[in-house]
């Protein structure tokens, strides 16, 4: 017991988001000749970020310091890393929410992050389904398989 | 003789109680692999819906009434948050289990009782989500008039008359979150697992 790893507990913890955002000049530019393509086209990624807003985990704290980040064409790489290290560095957020697209370009500082709190979940955006092979803990796993796999063989 | 037999029965013996732990750790490690992806394949779903709903709201109500420029930027807290607490997995070892709150604090520092969701990975016996969050509201004895409240002044930010596609777009989004938790918590379960078979590989190799 006495070596035991400390598990950070909380009574009141919160999500945090960074979400990819639709470029919109290509909703202008595609023709929308049926209603329900019409309504697919308006669809825009930050539209992940305003759902789970309306589901109440949306927190502004007095310096007026939001829980998510919506990345869009302009948003760099250095802000996207900053965001990311900022929330899971937060002694207040306890799953960090990210879409696969955005975590695929900060992929090295996702992969190296092995606390257990906070979570980091890879969710799918409109436009960029899951796709597991990418997903950073899936990955581990199939590393490691193919270690030991190798290593038995050689055995 | 007689004691030769006993000593290797009690060595088999361990050796077999060792591979059953291995194997059981194997198991574990596998159920929370499946798991975790079923669960996230379920959340796609429930995104998409989302998505479509959101969609529709926007088309009913006007791309002006629904779009980033209305988000809150007030200072306020969440209403939806984690209770984090510690699990044991075995003597040596915990993991961080994480409880949805739903609906449960307000601007004015407050806290109503809200709904507690406590979405341990029990995949096969999962209750319709709707039912199951009325079923929750009635057993803890939280007036669902506060939740609705709740869910009023989060859809607020878009207007006072809003579509019903943007309360539907509410609800789906409530049951991502749901199957989010779920999802986390298979993920710490899934990661303990991982290491612990990696340890038993490491400890048979060496």
């Amino acid at each position: 017991m006495a070596n035991r790893p400390q598990i950070r507990t909380a009574a009141s913890a919160l999500i945090a988001m960074i979400a990819d955002e639709y470029a919109s000049s290509v909703s202008r530019t595609m023709q929308q000749p049926y209603m329900f393509d019409h309504l697919l086209m308006q669809v825009h990624c930050w539209d992940t970020v305003v759902g789970f807003l309306l589901a109440g985990v949306g927190n502004v704290d007095l310096r007026r310091k939001t829980n998510y980040l919506i990345v869009d064409s302009k948003t760099t790489i250095k802000q996207i890393e900053d965001a990311f290290k900022e929330f899971t560095s937060r002694e207040d957020i306890a799953i960090v929410l990210i879409s696969q697209y955005v975590a695929n370009r900060i992929r090295f500082l996702v992969d190296s992050h092995n606390k257990p709190i906070p979570a980091i979940l890879e969710i799918p955006s409109k436009d960029h389904p899951y796709d597991p092979a990418q997903d950073s803990v899936l990955s581990r796993v199939k590393n490691l398989v193919s270690v030991e796999s190798v290593a038995s063989d050689r055995r | 003789m007689m004691e030769d037999q006993e000593e290797k029965g009690n060595a088999e013996n361990g050796i077999g109680r060792q591979k059953q732990v291995k194997d059981e750790y194997l198991l574990q490690f596998l159920d929370s692999l499946d798991g975790y992806l079923t669960l996230l394949d379920s959340l796609s779903s429930t995104l998409s819906q989302g998505w479509l709903e959101l969609a529709s709201a926007r088309h009913a109500m006007g791309a002006s009434r629904i779009n980033g420029a209305l988000l809150d930027l007030k200072v306020h807290a969440a209403a939806t948050s984690l209770k984090v607490s510690e699990q044991d997995v075995d003597s040596m070892e915990s993991q961080p289990c994480f409880t949805l709150c739903k609906w449960a604090s307000s601007d004015n520092g407050e806290r109503s009782s809200g709904e507690e969701k406590s979405l341990s990975p029990q995949l096969r016996h999962r209750n319709n989500s709707q039912l199951s969050e009325e079923k929750v509201s009635t057993r803890t004895g939280t007036p669902l008039i506060l939740v609705d409240q709740q869910r009023q002044k989060s859809l607020s930010v878009f207007g006072v008359l809003v579509s019903p596609k943007l309360r539907s777009a509410q609800l789906s989004f409530e049951r991502a979150l749901e199957t989010l938790v779920e999802i986390a918590n298979l993920h710490t379960t899934m990661l303990s697992m991982f290491e612990q078979v990696h340890k038993e590989l490491e400890n048979t190799n060496g």
